[in-house]
């Protein structure tokens, strides 16, 4: 009875869809999130110059955490060897294929602690700003709140990319190996 | 029963699309005075180039036994599915901030989505034909 649960990822009876354009699918759909996430917050931009009927305006502060988050996925993305990551990450060196020495372990994990922290420093700095900027000041109704909410899910959206680019890149790994001799 | 068009027929049909939605769009524009969704058409033209820069490579460079490497293919999937999002949201965002109107949105998306629809179908028709027989290619 135990042996059941040996090949399987979740107890429910619930699999991951697995077909060969999978990543393919999966770093489109990041595209599009990016694009969404940039569009919503050019869209709380566009609305503070043109039709604003309030005194809250976008300023460069407001462009802060979108910059961070988008270096935050740059930098995050950018690691490449994915492969071999995964054996740094987990324990120091001891891989099958000898090129991961700790020195590059070491360099590797202090890029995606960088990359991971201007991604969440984009997210909650377009928070405070939200809670700084609008709702201290008694900003709260819509449409003049939006440009504040618009900012927030504008990183959300950059998160989501980076994390579903992320979980693409890694997910064929497995099933790659498809050599014909 | 095998449809067979010739491949004279398929550029012609093609070509006919692609004009349709320049006239959309520029029709959107010149309606109503307002020649923001412009930058639509720019942004829908734009968007099959990364594909096609990065597109799928030959198998000459990559050995039997080595990893291979999707960055660049990947880099090009992800450039081009956000020029195309960014084709379908910007008119939606101009709308939105009362930049153009709502007739004028409409058909700035319908007409960047048939442009780049036309420009897609036209290199999946003519990509596996050039590679198969170039000899029948206006037979």
């Amino acid at each position: 009875m135990d042996t059941d649960h040996n090949d399987r990822l979740f107890r429910l009876p619930f699999k991951l869809p697995t077909f060969h354009g999978i990543r393919t699918f999966g770093v489109y759909l990041s595209g599009i999130f990016y694009a969404l996430g940039f569009w919503v917050f050019l869209d709380a931009v566009l609305y503070s110059k043109y039709s604003n009927a309030s005194d809250v305006h976008v300023t460069f502060i407001d462009w802060i955490p979108f910059l961070c988050s988008t270096f935050g996925m740059l930098i995050v993305n950018s690691i490449e060897k994915n492969r071999l990551l995964q054996g740094a990450l987990n324990s120091e060196g001891g891989s099958s294929f000898g090129d991961v020495d700790s020195n590059m372990a070491w360099q590797a994990r202090s890029v995606l602690f960088c990359g991971f922290a201007l991604l969440a420093g984009g997210l909650s700095g377009s928070i405070v700003v939200l809670i700084i900027k609008f709702l201290v000041k008694d900003y709260t109704s819509y449409p003049t709140v939006g440009m504040g909410v618009n900012n927030v899910l504008g990183n959300i959206f950059i998160l989501l990319s980076c994390v579903v680019l992320w979980i693409a890149q890694n997910m064929e790994d497995e099933y790659s190996y498809s050599l014909t001799l | 029963m095998q449809f067979k068009v010739s491949p004279l027929t398929k550029i012609i049909s093609l070509s006919v699309f692609l004009a349709l939605g320049f006239l959309l769009v520029i029709l959107s524009c010149a309606l109503f005075h307002n020649y923001y969704p412009l930058f639509d058409i720019l942004v829908f033209i734009l968007a099959p180039i990364p594909n096609s820069i990065f597109g799928s490579r030959s198998y000459a460079s990559s050995d039997f036994m080595s990893p291979s490497s999707n960055n660049g293919k990947d880099l090009g999937h992800f450039l081009t599915g956000m020029f195309v999002a960014s084709g379908i949201a910007l008119p939606l965002v101009f709308y939105h901030c009362q930049l153009i109107g709502s007739v004028s949105c409409a058909m700035s998306m319908i007409g960047g989505l048939i442009i780049y629809s036309s420009i897609v179908i036209f290199s999946w028709f003519f990509h596996s034909s050039w590679e198969n027989d170039e000899d029948n290619l206006f037979g």
